[in-house]
């Protein structure tokens, strides 16, 4: 389901070029739950936007589902990216100005082809889905932290995603939440199928994963 | 956004949303704007309604220079260069065939003095004048009354010592016209007494004046005329254009005018290219401020459109929803200006034109369908400001990664 080959990552910085990943082989099989660990800085998270074409690699090659997902020109990696992958951010991602509803709704209203009342419809689904059902209309700064993420996780599964990437997710929350928002994610690549990859640098997090892949220094530890 | 309108409505809202997210920033922008949109429109409105105030007054002064046959008989009074009735004709190509420079305006005139028209009194002398009404500038800012409708073929107008209403038929060399207008009092004999047509309606009496009168008179020939009357452009001045012309053309003769009012005229008209100037150059900095503004507002919110390119949005809709918000708030800044300018346009109706006409000077305000124009005109402008001042930087924004704005880099 997910290639990636020579895939590296420099960042261009005042003091010279940096390298956040260096030649990175990975394959992670449809359907299943790969978590990615690593200290701070190791480049996981740049790996994960690479994967999640959210930034371009500085080389090497990214396959999801049979499309070279790099080679594709702005419009096709914005549908590309609305239509297959879903994320969960580190950080509240829900946009400030909208409703709950109107937040989840939106990638599905992005695309050109959508319904809006189905979009809407399969909105309040999720939303009842992950424990939000009365929390239609609130706006995110009426909602906790939990919450919020949880309404990030029913807009990444608007769109059905075949890859859900969830960049540490609970690196904000209690231990009470935390476990809530993992148990979400773990239920939605269990019961939907959709391959999961979370970025941690928690290693108990890690623990359930059917692929762990550690990196370090931008490179995959054997 | 080629689909539904619903997601260009939320993305709509979602700009509408953020104006009102930084309120005091927003009306800062707005009253900017607004005080641009106002003096823009206060301004245009004012300028054009002195120019068109200048337009009758200064257009009666009538021509700077006149350029005839060396023998022609001129008039020169206070206000106007006249050619006289003569026989002496130059050619009708004769100004342009010079190409002097300095010349802003040329008006030829053929001036046939009969006795035989058939009009007025027993064999009375009657001037007959034509002229291009395209080109004219010294006869029509002279009509006191005129029918409601544009001068035909067949129309006269009647000098201010001769009395006709409006409407009536009178007949030269057997052929009918109708009176069209009347000048008020130039104190220029010509024009005093003149009838005035068309040039083409002129030379077609020919055939007829020859047979009443046994001849031909030269200056109906399409290819001559009486003279030319001519108007300066801004900065050249008489002794310039009337030495180049003689050095440029044999045969004639160059009468100036006042050379007081040609300074005026041409002080004035600087002035007022001057002033629009202005106000262009002010629309200008504005939209460089707007550009300036909206970069800081995009390097603000980097994050929250990395996270519209994350899920989905096309470089498209984020451009479009930035384009939204700023045309928005500098278009309802236009408009609250244009209220506002309107407002003081009423002032200045109320105070100082209203001194002006109590004091016998005349002032023509831009009809309403121009100033509606311009109003149109001015909140476009400001609107396109926007969109103008926001367009780079959102089109920066949108060909970077959606990490690197995410991360705030970029």
């Amino acid at each position: 389901m997910l290639s990636c080959r020579g895939v590296g990552k420099t960042y261009r910085t005042d003091r010279g070029p940096v390298d956040a990943v260096r030649g990175i082989d990975l394959d992670v099989a449809a359907g299943r739950y790969a978590a990615m660990v690593g200290r701070s800085g190791s480049g996981k998270s740049s790996l994960m936007a690479m994967i999640g074409g959210l930034s371009r690699p500085s080389a090497g090659k990214i396959v999801i589902d049979g499309t070279d997902i790099w080679s594709l020109g702005d419009d096709a990696i914005a549908h590309f990216r609305n239509r297959r992958i879903g994320y969960v951010f580190q950080f509240a991602s829900l946009l400030p100005t909208l409703s709950t509803i109107d937040n989840v709704a939106l990638p599905a209203m992005l695309n050109r082809n959508s319904d809006n009342s189905d979009s809407y419809a399969r909105a309040a689904k999720l939303l009842g889905d992950v424990g939000l059902g009365d929390h239609f209309d609130a706006y995110p700064s009426e909602m906790s932290a939990g919450e919020q993420r949880r309404a990030v996780i029913a807009r990444a599964l608007i769109n059905d995603p075949l890859l859900l990437l969830a960049d540490e997710p609970t690196s904000d929350l209690d231990e009470q939440t935390e476990s809530e928002i993992m148990a979400l994610l773990l239920a939605v690549n269990r019961a939907r199928g959709t391959t999961l990859m979370l970025v941690t640098h928690n290693l108990a997090l890690a623990h359930e994963a059917e692929q762990v892949i550690q990196i370090a220094n931008g490179a995959i530890v054997p | 956004m080629s689909g539904s309108s619903v997601p260009r409505w939320l993305l709509g809202s979602i700009a509408l949303q953020n104006l009102g997210r930084r309120k005091a920033r927003t009306g800062l922008l707005v009253v900017a704007v607004a005080i641009s949109s106002a003096m823009a429109f206060t301004g245009t409105v004012m300028m054009r309604s002195i120019e068109a105030s200048m337009s009758v007054g200064f257009s009666r002064l009538g021509a700077d220079l006149m350029v005839v046959a060396q023998d022609a008989l001129t008039n020169i009074t206070p206000a106007l260069l006249t050619v006289g009735p003569t026989d002496q004709t130059v050619d009708a190509d004769l100004i342009q065939r010079a190409n002097v420079a300095g010349i802003a305006r040329s008006a030829a005139q053929r001036v046939f003095r009969t006795e035989r028209s058939g009009f007025g009194g027993h064999e009375e002398s009657v001037d007959l004048i034509s002229f291009d009404p395209e080109r004219d500038f010294t006869v029509q800012p002279w009509i006191a009354e005129r029918l409601g409708r544009a001068m035909g073929p067949n129309d006269v107008i009647l000098g201010a010592a001769r009395n006709l209403p409006l409407g009536s038929e009178i007949v030269l060399f057997g052929k009918p016209f109708r009176v069209y207008a009347q000048l008020a009092r130039t104190g220029a004999g010509t024009h005093e007494r003149g009838v005035f047509l068309q040039s083409a309606s002129l030379i077609a009496l020919a055939p007829a004046i020859q047979m009443q009168t046994g001849q031909w008179p030269p200056m109906l020939d399409p290819g001559k005329v009486s003279g030319f009357l001519i108007e300066l452009a801004p900065g050249a001045t008489e002794l310039q254009v009337r030495f180049a012309l003689l050095s440029h053309l044999t045969g004639i003769k160059v009468v100036t005018g006042g050379s007081l009012l040609t300074g005026i005229r041409q002080g004035l008209t600087a002035l007022l290219g001057g002033a629009l100037a202005l106000v262009a150059l002010m629309f200008g900095s504005t939209a460089v401020m707007v550009g300036v503004l909206f970069s800081a507002i995009v390097t603000e919110r980097r994050n929250e459109l990395g996270l519209l390119k994350a899920i989905g949005a096309r470089r498209g809709q984020i451009i479009g929803m930035m384009v939204i918000e700023a045309m928005v708030a500098t278009g309802g800044g236009g408009l609250i200006g244009v209220i506002f300018g309107a407002l003081l346009l009423r002032l200045f109706e109320r105070s100082l034109i209203y001194y002006l006409t109590q004091m016998g000077i005349p002032f023509l305000w831009l009809g309403t369908a121009s100033a509606f124009v311009v109003a149109i005109a001015s909140v476009l402008a400001a609107t396109l400001i926007g969109a103008i001042g926001v367009l780079v930087p959102a089109w920066r924004a949108s060909r970077r990664d959606a990490y690197d704005l995410i991360r705030g880099e970029g």
